[in-house]
């Protein structure tokens, strides 16, 4: 068990570093970054949009049943803007792309695989590592941050029209609360999350792909392991993000 | 087997051992391919001709031996050698190894986009024109996944000589296609050969195939390179195993069983 997860990830990292030399050796693929990004961002906004508002609809709703007891509702702005801002936005993107982009580049590069497209590509002398994980990488690093950034707005816009017309709490004391709890290191340190998980779901599932096994099992494998990777991997560094920024 | 005389030889695989965990799949292999030739590698299912082919291209490294494309040991090459060799290279795969979500003749052009200084036009020009080799010249357009599984391998053909390389290897370019669809390719592939002078490498288990359109043609069994020969002297081969695996398909002269020859 051990020794597998060990020769695994020796895989990953002889699949990472080759994917390094590659990105270096060739120019960046501009036109398919921008291809990749807008398909990143089209395929997992309208996903993200609907569990984000009720992500932020319920963080209201949790935060004034927990609060109300101790007669403490007006903190309700301060735990919406602690727990949906620092942890809940990040981790929901990060899940969310994980599974809809993540899951689509492992079955995309599996197939290929199967297909002998990847070979195909190397015998046209095109490093495949460059063609099929470059782009991705750089899309998904455009995208993830922006669509955090997305996530956290429309998460205390749900939250905050929850508070005011169902809680009947005053909507301008919750944005003065959210305001006072949220720094603008908040807003960076989120940054640095969906960067650090942007990398952590594209070299996952490209991995998976890349090295699936044959034949359509294989294709359902690298698939599964990509978003359970992903996303077992992105809630353990998130943790310790969480602890290294804030702690 | 002893060594024949391959004319200015432009692959040379020497002495090449290739095992997958227990199982042989290449047992010192010694084979030159002649430069401008046609030459058919024949064999049965799992005797390791893909694995052999694969080595050419530098896509496997063999466990030990050299493989020699003209001064390129791709056995020992660095990544940058290998693909300056790859440029040199054209390859049909089994299935076309088509990108699906492009149109035919973008598959075509794509090796142009990388790698050479063409304009978008004029990649579009060439790519019609080796479209218009294979008899293609109206699907430029065509998406992918709307062609038949012999128009994929033509479209797979004229992108493999885009470039205008100096070899192009064929993987059992007749597999899943129709006797007419197939007669078709093998015409293809010897007016091509004819027209172009490009040094053709055939991997395939159609014997037909491979005594209509090869200069020369081996025979690999478990491995081991039994017979290799001009196309003339392969059909009179001594091996029994080769004569057996012919004789099915083609006429085979009648040799005395005492001169028959085992692995």
């Amino acid at each position: 068990m051990i020794g597998d997860l060990l020769a695994k990830l020796g895989e990953f990292g002889q699949f990472v570093a080759a994917f390094s030399v590659a990105s270096v050796r060739n120019p960046p693929p501009v036109v398919r970054t921008i291809e990749e990004a807008y398909r990143i961002g089209v395929q997992s906004l309208p996903i993200l949009l609907i569990v984000s508002v009720f992500v932020g609809t319920n963080l209201s709703v949790q935060g004034h049943n927990a609060f109300e007891q101790l007669g403490g509702q007006a903190m309700v702005g301060t735990f919406v803007a602690l727990a949906g801002v620092r942890e809940m936005a990040p981790i929901m993107v990060a899940s969310m792309v994980a599974a809809k982009a993540g899951t689509e580049m492992a079955s995309q590069i599996a197939v290929m695989r199967i297909q002998e497209q990847i070979d195909a590509l190397e015998v046209m002398a095109i490093d495949p590592l460059w063609f099929l994980v470059t782009p991705r990488l750089l899309g998904i690093l455009v995208v993830l941050p922006a669509l955090t950034m997305i996530s956290v707005a429309t998460l205390l816009v749900a939250a905050w029209v929850v508070a005011v017309s169902q809680l009947g709490l005053n909507g301008a004391d919750f944005i003065a609360q959210c305001a006072d709890t949220t720094r603008g290191a908040d807003l960076v340190y989120g940054q640095v999350k969906a960067f650090v998980f942007a990398i952590i779901i594209c070299l996952v599932s490209c991995f998976y792909g890349y090295t699936s096994p044959k034949g359509a099992k294989g294709v359902g494998q690298a698939t599964n392991a990509a978003v359970v990777v992903s996303a077992v991997v992105c809630a353990v560094l998130n943790y310790l993000l969480s602890e290294l920024l804030y702690g | 087997m002893s060594q024949p005389v391959v004319p200015d030889p432009i692959i040379r695989l020497v002495d090449v051992h290739k095992r997958f965990g227990d199982l042989i799949v290449l047992d010192g292999v010694n084979m030159e391919i002649a430069r401008g030739k046609t030459t058919t590698i024949l064999g049965a299912s799992g005797s390791g001709k893909s694995v052999m082919i694969k080595h050419v291209v530098g896509l496997l490294a063999p466990d030990a031996g050299e493989v020699w494309v003209g001064d390129v040991n791709m056995a020992v090459a660095k990544p940058r050698q290998k693909l300056d060799v790859r440029k040199r290279f054209g390859m049909l795969f089994q299935h076309g190894a088509l990108f699906d979500n492009l149109t035919a003749g973008e598959n075509v052009a794509f090796p142009l986009q990388y790698h050479t200084k063409l304009s978008a036009a004029e990649r579009q020009k060439v790519a019609q024109e080796k479209l218009e080799l294979v008899e293609l010249e109206k699907f430029y357009d065509a998406p992918t996944a709307s062609l038949s599984g012999g128009q994929r391998k033509r479209v797979g053909l004229a992108r493999a000589i885009v470039m205008e390389p100096e070899v192009v290897v064929f993987d059992e370019p007749n597999s899943g296609l129709d006797p007419i669809t197939s007669a078709t390719i093998d015409q293809l592939i010897r007016r091509m050969q004819q027209q172009l002078g490009i040094t053709f490498v055939i991997i395939t288990h159609d014997i037909v195939q491979a005594v209509e359109v090869s200069d020369w043609i081996g025979f690999l069994h478990k491995g081991e390179l039994l017979e290799y020969a001009p196309t003339e002297q392969f059909l009179a081969t001594r091996h029994r195993v080769v004569r057996e695996f012919m004789k099915r398909y083609v006429d085979v002269p009648d040799v005395d069983e005492a001169e028959l020859v085992d692995p």
